[in-house]
């Protein structure tokens, strides 16, 4: 099979958007991405387009790819909507580097878009939560919070995790999110303000969970045949991996992980023939603080169990070992559900093109992006990886 | 002859007190309620019902499949038209087939469903079960809902038992405007004019005695009690005394029961061991059943009528609704009311299912096996409704879906758990999610053990929706 390489990716800020569309923040982003390849691109070079969309809000519930992709003058490319609830995004940047792969398409645009800040309070609690297990797991009253804080409560009753724990990934990932200008809460905060917050679902307090968000993010992706007409510096889609399981958390083995984050990260890892070790950085979903420290273990950053020494370690952090969400994370950063999957490539393409700004990483040449959909129904795990030269 | 086999009684495990009251309003207005009991944001006529039936059940030892007559009673039920008994009776797992009568429109209700199964029992009837349930509710400064307090009765009913129904009689009169609810309104109301209702009581009372074959000589006495003094006014009429009435008399803790004053009374005489009892209900329009019970031996009894949490008034309000706003308006996730009804043995009975490959559990029992991924058709298997939290949250303002933002506002924090309930053998389980009732969030910690019930989970589009949840084990 053909390799595929990631040669732009851009994204609209985060945040609520009033004067905006879902169109004009997806063309937002799908400029970014164009002008972000280093040789630049014409849209009429683009074969395939892949756009994830959970829907919240119900505007454009039918066709929302093409809504996107005609507006930004795409008009007769082939589009499919993507929808894997949080991990939308991140699922059509798969369906990207299969279509290259397979020889069926050299040029494809992947992105996403959601739109969450422009209904009514009453009418938005109506969407939170919509990707859970509806019958048995919302009817007993959690939205994901809640369905997050009793993974929390096990992980911490057998693991000895701290609430303070769950702050330091907030604390981190605000102190990168303040670096970022795309982020929606681009402040820092201090431990005491992340222990301090009200309660959402215990033990989760508000900071330990991220906000709603508009926004829009693409990525380009091509096949090896065509990359160096795009750049000199390729970044290869090195690993590819994805995963799915019982969308309700009760019918699930574990509670304390997220098997089709392991599966997907196993996957991924084993093509791309590297281990947790060789990653110089990754974007993880960390829609609850709880969510960031499994994936480290789902993952392998850690052992299972000792996410929260990792955590506590500094490892994690802008200038350690292995620094995780320099973006600022769907916490700081934002979670326009649909759109989070490429946005975190957008950070992965960032930091490999050397251009994270005051949050870069010294010299990457490896990251990893991983994003999970509700509560660990679905997962899907990319690692990029800078290369000297194409091999065809 | 018809004889109580099984006695079963519920209350809510709030109460307000008077004193709550003076201090809200300067001045209580239900004489002799020292306080009363209060539903939870999740229990009406119907739960509080389920509650005293499957109590009256296990107490006579009779199988829901062999109840071949039903009565549900209350002068509040939470839906004006729509027969809540098939509800109940799936609820109790009776047969289809079983004979279902709803009584409601006065006060009366629970004595006219006794009543009514006394006949049947006469007739072809074997094993009837009466529920009476009620929490009646006015305008929050009129009497009426001073005195409203909650709770259920039930009594399974034979041919041949320990407490038989030796005599009874009725009597109606018209009495207009005493205690009255219109069509369409939703807080009972009464003109307040304190001789013409005590009046309807005492000669309504006084008739239906007067009717009984024999002169009674009870040594308890289950009179209808509106609140803490009216049945000791109607004492003469019946031909009783106070000490009596005072024996059974459940008005002073429990507040107002409406159709299930008399009834809750009566089961905890029973319970008590008083061997003749008089029960007398009022209904307004008016008019009163007398019903004389002799029990030799004890009766079973299952009663559940103790308090352990006490609100202020404006928990109060809460509580019964009358400062929230209703769910919001919205849409998104959504379960129809066919999806819901498809699920009613699993809501309301614990219906899973065995996998035949692997003899795993699987709730709901549809599906590939979480167990062994076969696609397979379940053996029914229905759960006792045992087991123990596995992971737990308490959700706090903010963090309900919408469905539950009228529940929170009106109960306040509530515990939303993953368990894993147990099959009857105990040796296997299966883990659902579920809400946490009946306790404070903090009760249910990871291994606690637990114990299903049925409440509302939720009203949309008008049509509650009633199933299981989880409290500590008793």
């Amino acid at each position: 099979m053909r390799d595929a390489y990631l040669v732009g990716a851009g994204q609209s800020d985060y945040g609520a958007f009033p004067e905006e569309s879902y169109r004009s923040l997806f063309r937002t982003a799908f400029e970014a991405a164009t002008e972000s390849v280093p040789n630049g691109i014409d849209g009429e070079e683009i074969d395939e387009a892949f756009v994830g969309h959970l829907g919240v809000g119900g505007r454009q519930l039918g066709l929302s790819g093409p809504a996107v992709t005609e507006h930004v003058g795409l008009g007769g490319v082939p589009c499919t909507r993507v929808e894997n609830a949080c991990a939308a995004s991140g699922f059509a940047v798969r369906q990207a580097v299969q279509a290259v792969k397979s020889g069926m398409a050299d040029v494809v645009l992947a992105g996403g878009f959601e739109v969450m800040s422009d209904t009514s309070s009453d009418a938005t609690k109506y969407w939170l939560g919509v990707s859970g297990e509806t019958e048995w797991e919302r009817l007993s009253g959690t939205t994901f919070s809640g369905v997050y804080a009793q993974m929390a409560s096990v992980h911490m009753e057998r693991y000895g995790t701290t609430r303070e724990q769950l702050s330091r990934v907030a604390v981190k990932n605000h102190a990168n999110g303040a670096k970022n200008p795309h982020a929606q809460l681009g402040f820092e905060c201090s431990l005491e303000d992340a222990e301090s917050a009200p309660v959402v679902a215990d033990p989760l307090n508000l900071y330990h969970c991220c906000p709603t968000s508009d926004g829009a993010a693409c990525a380009l992706i091509v096949s090896e045949d065509v990359v160096e007409k795009y750049t000199s510096d390729p970044i290869r889609i090195a690993g590819v991996g994805a995963g799915s399981d019982n969308v309700g958390l009760f019918q699930r083995d574990t509670y304390t992980g997220v098997p089709a984050s392991q599966r997907a990260g196993e996957q991924a890892y084993e093509m791309a023939g590297v281990e947790p070790d060789d990653l110089d950085f990754a974007e993880v979903h960390d829609c609850f603080a709880i969510a960031e420290l499994l994936a480290y273990e789902d993952l392998g950053f850690c052992e299972r169990g000792e996410a929260g020494d990792l955590i506590e370690s500094g490892e994690t952090e802008l200038g350690g070992g292995l620094p995780v969400n320099t973006s600022g994370g769907l916490k700081s950063k934002g979670h326009p559900i649909g759109a989070t999957g490429a946005g975190q490539i957008v950070e992965a393409f960032k930091q490999l093109s050397g251009k994270a700004g005051d949050r870069q990483v010294e010299n990457p040449t490896r990251g990893l992006t991983h994003n999970v959909g509700g509560s660990g129904g679905a997962a899907v795990v990319h690692v990029f990886e800078k290369v000297q030269e194409v091999s065809a | 002859m018809t004889a109580i086999t099984g006695v079963g009684a519920y209350a809510p495990r709030f109460r307000i007190t008077a004193e709550a009251f003076e201090e809200a309003w300067g001045q209580f207005h239900a004489a002799g309620i020292s306080e009363k009991a209060v539903p939870a944001a999740d229990e009406d006529a119907l739960t509080m019902g389920y509650e005293a039936a499957t109590r009256a059940l296990e107490a006579a030892a009779v199988a829901p499949s062999s109840v071949d007559w039903l009565a549900f009673a209350s002068s509040r039920p939470p839906a004006a038209e729509e027969d809540l008994t098939a509800r109940l009776g799936a609820m109790l797992a009776l047969d289809e087939s079983t004979t279902r009568q709803l009584f409601t429109g006065s006060t009366r209700a629970g004595t006219r469903a006794l009543w009514a199964c006394t006949d049947a029992i006469g007739a072809d009837a074997t094993a009837g079960l009466v529920v009476a349930a009620d929490a009646p509710k006015g305008d929050p400064d009129d009497g009426v809902d001073h005195a409203a307090g909650a709770g259920a009765a039930a009594f399974v009913l034979e041919r041949d038992g320990p407490a038989e129904i030796v005599d009874r009689a009725e009597y109606a009169t018209p009495y207009p405007g005493t205690r009255f609810r219109n069509t369409g309104e939703d807080e009972t109301q009464g003109l307040g004019v304190t001789q013409y209702d005590r009046a309807a009581f005492t000669e309504t009372i006084g008739g239906a005695v007067d009717g009984l074959e024999t002169e009674p000589d009870p040594d308890a006495v289950a009179i209808q009690a509106p609140d803490g003094k009216l049945p000791y006014r109607a004492a003469g009429a019946a031909g009783v005394g106070t000490d009596e009435i005072q024996a059974a008399a459940m008005v002073h803790e429990l507040g107002d029961l409406g159709a299930a004053s008399v009834p809750v009374s009566l089961a905890s005489a029973l319970a008590d061991g008083y061997e003749s009892i008089l029960a007398v209900a009022h209904g307004s329009g008016a008019g009163a059943d007398a019903l004389m019970v002799d029990a030799d031996g004890a009766v079973p009894a299952q009663t559940a009528l103790e308090g352990d949490a006490t609100l202020s008034y404006a928990e109060y309000l809460r509580q019964r609704g009358v400062v929230t706003t209703g769910p919001p308006s919205g849409g998104g996730a959504y379960v129809s009311v066919p999806s819901w009804r498809r699920s009613i043995p699993q809501r309301y009975r614990l219906e899973a299912g065995r996998c035949p490959d692997c003899g795993a559990l699987s709730f709901p029992p549809e599906g590939a096996c979480t167990d062994c991924g076969s696609l397979v058709e379940y053996e029914p298997v229905e759960l006792p409704g045992t087991g123990t939290v596995e992971a737990v949250t308490t959700i706090s303002q903010g963090g309900a879906p919408p469905e539950f933002a009228e529940q929170q506002a009106r109960t306040g924090d509530y515990a939303a758990a993953i368990v894993a309930l147990e099959d009857e053998a105990g040796t296997e389980s299966v883990s659902i999610s579920a809400m946490g009732t009946d306790a404070a969030p903090e009760e249910f910690a990871v291994g606690e053990r637990i114990e299903t019930t049925i409440r509302r989970v939720y009203t949309q589009e008008g049509v509650t929706r009633y199933g299981f949840k989880v409290r500590p084990a008793e």
